[in-house]
């Protein structure tokens, strides 16, 4: 392992170009990408990466971006990109066309607010407007957990019971720009984590049609297969998880991460780089004897709503903390949380969208409110200046 | 431990921030470093952030309650920078100021100054309008944080910046410390962050504008800097200016920019060096404008109006005819004087007309532009001698006498054998060529010297019968004063050369039978060559002198009359008599002459209070390295046409044809001088960049002096300037 300074960014292309050059010995490996901010820096520091059988392919648009991953991955190449936001939003079609090819491509999504107006803060209602697009989708906490989480994704991804892309999303400039102490995947684990892809319908020498039309029946069958492998996808992951740390030394999280839960009141259940911050004000309502724990969502699709339940059964009050807003319902986490585990009392908060700095005294806050309230109500937007 | 770094954007503040974590990072600490990112560019205030801790660093929150803060423009050195900063912390700023004086205005902290910004300009890092700070202020945060350098050498190794260890090392022997003296005055940690609104206050409505000129160190401002064809000039033409008109308004436009300056275009355009073409800077992107081609072709193909002047009432004599005499004479009738122009010749020109061959000045040309000048009123005395004895008459009777009479006294060579016939002075050889007087020269002829004489000699002769023509001269090609595009013509036209000779004798018996040369050896200094033992011979039948000559201002001065500055002068007594051309200066071409004719007739008016003299030479001249060549196509230069050498030798017909059309101006590229190209108003990132007037006006509320304007301008016609 090597240990170096570096953004979530550079992070997640080193991660994408050794998975890349683990294939070398198959089909290769092969990006098409676009820029936009805040992932630029990913793309551009991949683009000068040394990859062998690689090519990144610098094309127009996002729509096409993910044709040609697409492309490539039907070629049976591995094949990532990244992209952000109003990208997303212009890539959409052809992000679900690639679940439905069954195409283990992998994205990383840097979640910025939507525009217009124009912003480029962490907001996660970029990832989240393609959450039925039929991608598994995780959220990250740390520059070491995109880094991480890229290489499991293409193993999961690829895995003959899964065959799905997989979205490895992470928050705007917290963690794209900021530079910490990240280890770095070396090639040889790289390759004996990574073995080259078998995609068992890549595109070869006899006639084949992709993409036809499907009649009512046949669509029911194909939608019905995407949801059943992600019902499949949680003992894959326990699978991965397992040869990551075999391979690496370094354990990869569950689908949901809880923190002094076991004992716990009233919990904060949020996702990505709120659940640091959720921590530390556990820890300060800890100290003043509130029996206080967290939760981190880290897989939003398949939804873990059964470890959920389970997780958060004993706790009588739970804020959901959503960095989206689903206009005319409220957070999008808090709906699906309420939707599969029933809780009687899950409060909504929706916190820090558009980019502000969710610091311990907003979440303090919400936790003050929360523990004031007898039934959860509608939720609330906390401003975050 | 918790930094806050303040800077603008483009000062890179934030890579700051990130070396700094590399070197505590190098140390074996946790780190994290991040910057605010926004809409804004350069110029807007922004932050950058960086922890340091000896267990994994898991905040993600701003800075709100810093251990040390670093502000890399002294400007935003304000209550808001220190806001939060723990008592006892580091304040270090970029700035000139002593850290006593900054202790006085933040009670309660450690204060430190290092001059960054210097240092980095010192060591050239950053752009001409964006100085870049951060990695020289890093130098002095490592001292002052008591790191060890070599941490930050290997810090600025990994961010690949090791280029500027030298300013980081400046600024590391260059920081003051002040120690923390008192308690602060700043308000508490908490009242750095924005307050925490109860879960149901809104804040409804729009952001305030902002005003985003308070964020400006400097302001953009447009000026119209010298072209450096303008200031080569001798003659003090606005090159730039001319060739601009002819490109935008034609020939008649570019005429009478030119007659400000010169009332010889077409001359000019055609004997001059053509220092103009050799100062462009389009020369180092594809090549020089061919300026001394425009000059000519606007000479050539304008109309000469010379408007009537309100006359003055004063009289000047000029005494000589050349182009430095004709020049002031001409200066004088724009001005008002009556001009009497004497000279012993019985055709006013001078050495333009008995120098210059008429196969390099047509003296139809010459005709036309000095008979234009005549036809200002200025009033030809042909076939006037003056010395000593008449001039103090002169200087009774003019208001003011301008004396032109050149370089009157030729250089001879002392040699064995100078005394054999069929030796001749180039002067008089071209004199009497030119005239029309000499007889016919044949046989193999040798001439000694390098400059434009030795090269019209050598080239005249061969138009006058002579079957072989040698150039000998003491130093190397590269040397030679003459134009190279002379020297190139003369060797087209069967002119052969010998370099590193010097004549040593003349032998023959009554008739030159050859010459006795000294093989030279060239000073590698660049100085005088030494002669070698080397002996070596020409046979031929005559030899033509051209090693110069000099003013010789005893010929045309009464005893005691001194020229002094330009200005004769009666023992002590400035007498309103003045002297130029080559016979002040010694310059020796026509452009020369030209710049000092119209510098004395200044001088002359200025005696009288008329005006001010010539000042000095403009400076800020614009370098190639300013202009962005990137904004123009690139365009051949139009090449001047000339006739084939055996035609123009055997007609004696003009040899340089000049350009074929005036599209030449059009690749000019305005050194220094806004074309309205609307590059800034483009470019400028707040589009608040407007048409006013007759250029541009800039919106200084909204203007936060990024310098994007001045640097994208393809001219270097805006500059930045501290507010």
């Amino acid at each position: 392992m090597s240990v170096q300074l570096l953004t979530a960014n550079h992070a997640a292309a080193m991660a994408a170009a050794s998975a890349g050059r683990a294939n070398r010995t198959a089909r290769g490996f092969g990006s098409g990408v676009y820029p936009i901010t805040p992932q630029t820096e990913c793309i551009e520091y991949l683009s000068g990466l040394e990859i062998e059988r690689g090519k990144v392919v610098l094309v127009e648009s996002e729509h096409s971006a993910m044709a040609v991953c697409m492309g490539f991955s039907l070629g049976g190449a591995r094949s990532f990109t990244a992209s952000s936001s109003n990208g997303l939003a212009y890539m959409a079609e052809n992000v679900y066309a690639a679940s439905a090819y069954r195409l283990p491509i992998v994205m990383m999504a840097v979640n910025r607010t939507l525009g217009p107006p124009w912003n480029i803060w962490v907001d996660h209602g970029d990832t989240l407007m393609l959450r039925d697009m039929g991608w598994v989708q995780v959220y990250c906490e740390d520059n070491q957990e995109v880094h991480d989480m890229l290489l499991a994704a293409f193993r999961l991804g690829e895995d003959p019971r899964v065959l799905l892309p997989v979205m490895v999303c992470q928050d705007a400039f917290v963690l794209s720009h900021t530079l910490m102490s990240t280890d770095v995947a070396e090639q040889p684990a790289v390759d004996a984590f990574l073995p080259p892809l078998q995609l068992p319908h890549r595109l070869d020498t006899r006639a084949r049609t992709v993409g036809g039309l499907d009649f009512p029946h046949e669509a029911e069958v194909h939608r019905r297969q995407l949801h059943e492998t992600m019902g499949r996808l949680p003992l894959v992951w326990k699978e991965v998880q397992a040869a990551f740390v075999e391979t690496f030394g370094r354990t990869l999280p569950d689908p949901v991460v809880g923190y002094r839960l076991e004992d716990a009141d009233v919990a904060i259940v949020c996702m990505g780089t709120t659940a640091a911050t959720a921590r530390v004000v556990v820890d300060q309502l800890r100290a003043e004897g509130i029996n206080a724990g967290s939760l981190r969502v880290v897989m939003m699709r398949p939804f873990p709503g059964e470890a959920l339940r389970e997780a958060l059964a004993h706790v009588a009050k739970v804020a959901v903390v959503d960095r989206d807003l689903s206009p005319g319902i409220g957070g999008i986490l808090w709906t699906e949380l309420c939707g599969t585990t029933g809780h009687p009392m899950a409060q909504g908060y929706i916190v820090g969208i558009g980019g502000g700095d969710v610091r311990p005294e907003h979440l303090a806050r919400v936790v003050a409110d929360l523990r004031g309230r007898s039934t959860a109500g509608q939720p609330l937007i906390v401003e975050v200046a | 431990m918790e930094v806050r770094l303040h800077g603008r954007g483009g000062q890179g503040g934030v890579t700051c921030a990130k070396i700094l974590a590399a070197t505590w990072s190098h140390l074996g600490m946790s780190v994290q470093a991040f910057g605010d990112y926004s809409g804004e560019r350069s110029g807007a205030p922004v932050r950058a952030y960086l922890r340091v801790d000896s267990s994994p660093v898991v905040n993600r929150n701003k800075v709100y309650a810093p251990d040390h803060v670093l502000v890399l423009d002294h400007a935003l050195c304000d209550a808001a920078a220190v806001l939060g900063l723990r008592p006892g912390g580091t304040l270090i700023v970029n700035t000139m100021e002593d850290p006593g004086a900054l202790a006085e205005r933040f009670p309660g902290y450690r204060t430190a100054t290092v001059d960054a910004t210097g240092i980095a300009r010192e060591h050239g890092i950053g752009s001409r309008s964006v100085v870049i700070v951060n990695t020289t202020i890093a130098g002095a945060f490592a001292r002052i944080m008591g790191l060890p350098f070599e941490a930050l050498e290997a810090a600025f190794t990994a961010m690949h910046v090791e280029r500027d260890l030298p300013a980081a090392r400046a600024a590391w022997d260059a920081v003051r410390v002040h120690e923390a003296q008192g308690a602060p005055r700043a308000a508490p940690a908490s009242a750095a962050a924005a307050p925490i609104l109860d879960l149901v206050d809104h804040v409804v409505g729009a952001a305030p504008a902002l005003r985003t000129g308070a964020w400006r160190s400097t302001r953009p401002v447009y000026q119209t800097r010298p072209a450096p064809c303008s200031t080569a000039c001798p003659a003090g033409n606005d090159v730039v200016g001319f060739t601009r008109a002819l490109a935008t308004d034609g020939p008649e436009a570019a005429s009478e920019i030119l007659a400000r300056t010169s009332p010889f275009a077409s001359v000019c355009g055609r004997v001059c060096a053509g220092y103009c073409g050799h100062a462009c800077n389009r020369e180092a992107m594809d090549e020089a404008v061919n300026t001394r081609g425009i000059e000519r072709w606007i000479g050539d193909h304008a109309t000469i109006a010379r408007a009537d002047q309100p006359q003055t009432g004063r009289r000047a004599a000029v005494i000589g005819a050349g182009p430095a005499g004709i020049s002031a004479a001409y200066q004088l009738a724009r001005a008002g004087w009556r001009v009497d122009l004497l000279d012993a010749a019985d055709r006013p020109g001078g050495l333009l007309r008995s120098g210059i061959p008429p196969w390099r000045l047509p003296r139809e040309v010459l005709d036309r532009e000095v008979d234009a000048v005549l036809a200002m009123g200025v009033h030809w005395q042909g076939g006037r001698r003056v010395g000593p004895a008449e001039l103090p008459a002169l200087a009774g009777e003019y208001d003011a006498v301008i004396l032109a009479t050149g370089q009157s006294k030729v250089m001879d060579l002392d040699v064995p054998g100078r005394e054999l016939n069929g030796i001749e002075q180039g002067l008089e050889f071209l004199h009497d060529a030119n005239l029309g007087l000499a007889t016919q020269i044949s046989g193999h002829v040798v001439v000694i010297g390098g400059g434009n004489t030795a090269m019209d000699c050598a080239r005249s002769a061969l138009r006058r019968g002579a079957a072989q023509v040698t150039v000998v001269y003491r130093r190397t090609r590269a040397e030679m004063p003459a134009i190279p595009e002379e020297v190139e013509e003369a060797e087209e036209e069967g002119v052969q050369f010998r370099f590193l000779r010097a004549p040593l004798g003349v032998y023959g018996s009554d008739l030159v039978g050859g010459v006795e040369l000294a093989v030279m050896e060239s000073n590698p200094n660049g100085g005088a060559p030494t002669m070698s033992e080397g002996r070596d011979w020409i046979a031929c039948d005559s030899v033509i002198l051209a090693i110069g000559q000099r003013a010789d201002p005893a010929t045309l001065l009464p005893e005691g009359w001194t020229i002094r500055h330009g200005q004769v002068h009666a023992l002590e007594t400035p007498l309103p008599v003045f002297a130029t051309g080559d016979l002040a200066t010694g310059e020796g071409t026509v452009a020369h002459a030209i710049g000092d004719g119209a510098r004395i007739a200044l001088q002359a008016r200025a005696w009288f209070d008329e005006c001010k003299p010539a000042g000095p030479r403009p400076k800020g001249v614009v370098r190639h390295s300013e202009m962005r060549f990137s904004y123009f196509d690139a365009i051949p230069r139009l090449p001047a046409r000339k006739r084939p050498a055996a035609e123009r030798v055997a007609h004696s017909t003009e040899v340089d044809l000049g350009i074929e059309d005036g599209r030449e101006a059009d690749r000019c590229m305005s050194c220094g001088h806004c074309t309205h190209c609307d590059t800034c108003l483009v470019y400028c990132p707040e589009g608040i960049i407007l048409r006013a007037g007759d250029g541009y006006g800039v919106d200084l509320s909204q203007c936060k002096g990024c310098g994007v304007c001045a640097r994208e301008c393809p001219r270097a016609s805006i500059q930045m300037v501290a507010e």
